[in-house]
């Protein structure tokens, strides 16, 4: 692949992943009320082991959500929220006082439906740009060490391949604290696919 | 002092007493510890695959069965040996239980591939942290062989 088709694919993924991510902020700020901006998305092609790193390290507790698309299109999709920007949520939607290390059952399972809202439009979003059905696993979340969230997609991924193309689009409250990213982990029949409904020639 | 260095996914790394090493941030992946309290040598390889495709993978450190003997013949190489060397598992969770009705327990596969491979190259267990749901990182102090865990919300474990 050279430096320029390499280049291309970047930004066709990254035009993908800004539509799937446009769509999911929007559902998310009308569901907490709150203004969202989405950033650039960035994508890297990096190996397995420096995923977590990319993403600020394996140490970091964060809020994540996932999905594994189980039809044509195969990827895992995660939306992770830094610790307080899922309490903010989680606050706001439970109008309660929410403590991390004991999530009650309906803050755990208010945590997995934002995520299955996102998730969802995201896919909607996308599935209508390069007209192919997605169909996602139902999802879902847990709060961890963002190391541990990533596990079971990067072992998904990785029984086939040691590099991986991660898409991570990031998106912040305008007026208020809150931020968040949504990460796509397609794989790479997947990124072919997808590539050539966006009307990139394969090189 | 020296800078605590990490074990990521798919990686060997064997130091000597007094330099600490971790493994952070394991969800279904497994920490395999070993250490030989003679040579104070600790090793870590960080697996995140139970079964490697072929007896000859390109990157044996990130299956369970490559990598866990792996570990070994490098332990043997930098001088333990293998009546001394002591073998901690930690990490195998199950982090997203809800998806269990099509997606595999990684956590699980990996932990029961590790105790095979453990058995059959007779290295002795003397203590585990795995499986249940939880994420963990862990701490090897070469000085004792001590492994710390930490979770994101439990107390310190010390195996």
């Amino acid at each position: 692949m050279g430096d320029d088709h390499a280049g291309r694919v970047l930004e066709t993924i990254r035009e993908f992943a800004n539509i799937g991510a446009g769509s999911a902020a929007t559902a998310l700020s009308s569901l907490l009320d709150l203004e969202l901006m989405n950033e650039v998305t960035a994508c890297s092609i990096l190996p397995l082991a420096n995923v977590t790193d990319w993403l600020g390290g394996p140490e970091q507790v964060v809020a994540g959500s996932y999905t594994q698309l189980c039809g044509d299109l195969k990827s895992g999709i995660l939306v992770i929220l830094p610790e307080h920007s899922a309490k903010t949520l989680l606050e706001h939607l439970t109008k309660e006082e929410v403590d991390f290390s004991n999530l009650t059952n309906i803050q755990r399972s208010a945590l997995k439906e934002v995520g299955n809202i996102c998730l969802c439009w995201y896919l909607i979003a996308v599935s209508k740009m390069v007209n192919i059905d997605m169909i996602p696993s139902p999802p879902d979340a847990t709060v961890d060490l963002l190391g541990a969230v990533l596990d079971m997609p990067l072992a998904t991924l990785g029984a086939k391949v040691d590099t991986v193309l991660a898409v991570h689009t990031c998106f912040k409250g305008i007026d208020r604290e809150f931020e968040g990213y949504f990460l796509m982990l397609p794989e790479e029949s997947t990124l072919r696919l997808i590539l050539d409904r966006m009307g990139e020639p394969k090189g | 002092m020296t800078e605590l260095r990490a074990v990521g996914i798919g990686q060997i790394i064997i130091v000597r007493a007094p330099e600490p090493l971790a493994c952070i941030g394991l969800g279904s992946c497994v920490a395999v510890i070993m250490y030989d309290p003679v040579t104070k040598l600790g090793g870590i390889v960080h697996v995140l695959l139970p079964k490697a495709p072929t007896n000859n993978p390109d990157n044996p450190e990130k299956y369970a069965d490559t990598g866990t003997k792996k570990l070994l013949q490098e332990m043997l190489t930098r001088g333990a040996r293998k009546e001394r060397i002591i073998a901690k598992l930690v990490g195998g969770a199950q982090m997203f239980p809800g998806m269990n009705l099509y997606v595999k327990d990684i956590g699980k596969a990996n932990c029961a591939e590790v105790w095979r491979v453990l058995h059959e190259l007779r290295v002795k267990v003397v203590a585990e942290d795995i499986e249940g749901s939880r994420g963990r990182s862990a701490f090897l102090d070469t000085n004792t062989g001590r492994v710390t865990i930490k979770s994101a919300f439990a107390d310190k474990r010390i195996i």
